[in-house]
């Protein structure tokens, strides 16, 4: 199920009008949202959630870097910064 | 000896509590990936000698970087682990912490930055945590000294823990749920106003500018202040004090002669000359206490400051879409900044990166590009003397250097360029005596190196010129050097020596009577064409044998045609 909304995030052919899950590129500043799955591989996943990016979690975003940069996110408390490539595998719902 | 490794997540305190247990200062910095290979110190603790080791610090012991691949295999090496939790973020060290567990390896924790944990109303609750992990728990600030007598002596009833077991992946986050379920409760708060304010320097409207301010602040104070050390402090010291002393002092034992020379060259009571003398006790202490320690000591401080309160990572951001296009990312700002300090531990620090591809560009890029404090006070001096022009000349050309050579390995290296995930850490305030101790170590680490090989340079110049080597190697390379280059071909003397050490080097070039255009496109050379030996030993053992080839080629190549395109732009042909 998660698997298939996140696949279906990539090709595009949702959009994120409802209050469904959509990919953490998708959150503006200062909007909150929490993790509800982590897409990737297994090894990948475990790195997310070593950092605290991890299902069930708050996420809001600090800042956004332009031309395509990193986001940086407050993940309860903690500050990480991520490519947009690797955010867009964190998918989230927005609260 | 009984050996205790030192385990944790990055920037948790691990190397702090190792300069507690051993009183041996080691580097420690408000940014993960600080410490990047072991470092093995020794300890008393209740009368008997363990050996401590610092490990880089991991997320879990499945590497991914080099340092962290460090971290993996020490932990096999100890017979006692100590691991380090930092209390604030107990969560997501309890994976690695469970996993070190599950080894079965006799172990205590350290709760780390106890401190820090009450204003963000975090309550844990120490003996439940202890009873789950089974093991001994002691709640410690390494910064302030609490809890460390206790965590040593709590080292003697380290033991496996008796309640767990192996566990898979999923059962190990599904206890780490559980355990903090019980026993942590986190208060709600708000983010203060300070957190707020910290936010302007990583959104680049505001922070590229401060970030711009920063580094030219850094670079006049380094620039500005140690030239106020020179001539307040260094030149008084060495003119009216040193100079007769040493001077008088060798006269009154060999008057004249070889050995006269050797020792303070030409000068003489009457005129004393430190920079051209090229004598050992002249020259050969004026270069490394007289020009460049003072630019080492204003340059390491600056570099404190910045590491301690932790604004690396957040500059790492902003850099980070930039670094992209030379095949890195931001986090390679760390080993950058800190190569232009000395190339040797900027390139052990390449090892946070995570791809070979990212750690060849970097290294490469360092060795060609970024000249080391030494070389970089020598310039300042030298060419500082015609100008401030000279100097932004040599610095801008290697800044388009780094810039297309970045530019060009992304597309002809190999491999993957990953993206930045990186944990950006808190802001903290610094402490002063923790900055004067990294200065004062750093300056004594540059001292210990410098001096000796400074010496040794001097004395194969003299070797050379007493020998009539340096006519014979003249006429060889003049055709490269006076022809091509447009240089004196006494030039020679200096790219022998840059292979030895840059400062020294780029002193023998203010004997050659050259031009601020000649000095210029000298520098430039002696920066590119080849990096110091110290930092050739530590390139080679990081990159290995092939990769090493291919860049010091391109060294050849890049140094080669960058002087020549200098010399057509600044003296013409
Ligand atoms: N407030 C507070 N700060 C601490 C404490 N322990 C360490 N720090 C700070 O935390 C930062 C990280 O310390 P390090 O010792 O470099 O951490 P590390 O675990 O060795 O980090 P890596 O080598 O990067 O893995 C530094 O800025 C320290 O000053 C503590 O108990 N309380
Ligand atoms: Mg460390």
């Amino acid at each position: 199920m998660v698997e298939k909304q996140l696949s279906d995030m990539k090709t595009g052919e949702k959009t994120n009008t409802d209050r469904g899950p959509v990919l953490l590129t998708t959150l503006l500043p200062g909007e909150r949202a929490k993790i509800v799955a982590l897409g990737a591989g297994s090894g990948r996943q475990r790195h997310f959630r070593t950092m605290g990016l991890k299902e069930g979690k708050i996420v809001e975003i600090r800042a956004t870097q332009p031309a395509r940069g990193p986001l940086v996110i407050d993940v309860e408390g903690t500050l990480i910064a991520i490519g947009r490539g690797m955010a867009r595998q964190i998918l989230i719902q927005k609260i | 000896m009984k050996k205790i490794t030192l385990m944790g997540c990055p920037n948790v305190g691990k190397s702090v509590v190792f300069s507690r247990l051993t009183g041996v200062n080691v580097i420690s910095s408000n940014y993960p990936g600080t410490t990047v290979d072991f470092i093995k110190g020794t300890t008393f603790i209740g009368g008997e000698k363990f050996e401590l080791i610092d490990v880089p610090g991991t997320y879990s012991l499945e590497p991914t970087s080099k340092a962290e691949a460090v971290a993996q295999t020490m932990l096999h090496e100890g017979d006692i682990v100590i691991t380090v939790v930092d209390a604030t973020h107990l969560e997501r060290n309890l994976y690695l912490t469970l996993e070190i567990l599950e080894t079965k390896k006799p172990a205590v924790i350290a709760l780390n930055l106890w401190d820090e944990t009450r204003h963000l109303g975090i309550e844990i609750d120490v003996a439940k945590l202890e009873r789950v992990l089974g093991v001994p728990i002691v709640p410690t600030c390494a910064i302030c000294g609490t809890g460390i007598k206790e965590l040593a002596s709590a080292v003697g009833d380290a033991h496996p823990s008796k309640t767990l077991k192996q566990m898979s992946e999923e059962e190990r986050w599904l206890k780490v749920g559980e355990i903090i379920q019980d026993v942590q409760v986190v208060h709600h708060r708000h983010h203060t106003m300070w957190e707020r304010l910290a936010d302007t320097t990583v959104r680049p409207t505001t922070g590229i500018p401060l970030a711009i301010l920063v580094i030219l602040l850094m670079f006049l104070f380094i620039i500005e202040v140690g030239n106020v050390l020179i001539y307040y402090l260094m030149d008084p010291l060495f003119y009216a004090y040193y100079g007769p002393l040493i001077v008088g002092a060798v006269n009154s034992f060999v008057s004249s002669g070889l050995l006269h020379d050797l020792l303070v060259g030409t000068s003489t009571i009457e005129s004393l000359d430190f920079e051209q003398s090229l004598g050992l006790l002249t020259t050969g202490l004026y270069v490394p206490f007289g020009v460049v320690l003072p630019f080492v000591i204003t340059f390491y401080f600056m570099l404190s400051i910045l590491e301690d309160t932790g604004y690396l990572p957040r500059l790492a951001v902003l850099v980070d879409t930039g670094l992209h296009k030379l095949g890195l990312h931001g986090s390679a700002i760390v080993p950058t900044i800190l190569g232009c300090g000395c190339n040797v531990p900027g390139a052990l620090a390449t090892r946070i990166l995570e791809t070979e591809k990212q750690r060849f560009i970097a290294m490469t890029l360092m060795a060609i590009a970024i000249p080391c404090m030494a070389q970089s006070a020598m310039i300042f001096a030298i060419l500082g003397r015609y100008g401030m022009k000279w100097i932004l000349i040599v610095y801008s050309t290697l800044l388009v250097l780094y810039i297309s050579l970045g530019l060009l390995l992304k597309r002809i290296v190999k491999g993957e360029s990953p993206e930045l995930l990186l944990e950006v850490p808190p802001y903290r305030k610094p402490d002063p005596r923790t900055l004067l101790k990294k200065t004062w170590s750093k300056a004594y680490g540059f001292l210990a190196e410098a001096v000796p090989f400074v010496i040794l340079g001097i004395f194969i110049v003299n070797l050379l010129s007493v020998s009539g080597m340096i006519d014979i190697l003249s006429r060889i390379f003049s055709p490269i050097l006076t022809t091509v280059l447009g240089l004196p071909e006494g030039a020679i003397v200096a790219l022998i020596l840059g292979i030895l050490r840059k400062d020294i080097a780029i002193g023998m070039l203010l004997p050659l009577g050259m031009t601020p255009q000649q000095l210029t496109i000298s520098c430039i050379i002696l920066t590119t064409y080849f990096p110091c030996i110290a930092a050739f030993v530590v390139l080679f053992r990081e990159l290995g044998s092939l990769a090493m080839l291919k860049a010091v080629g391109l060294m050849a190549v890049v140094s080669l045609s960058v002087g020549i395109i200098m010399r057509v732009i600044v003296i013409g042909i």
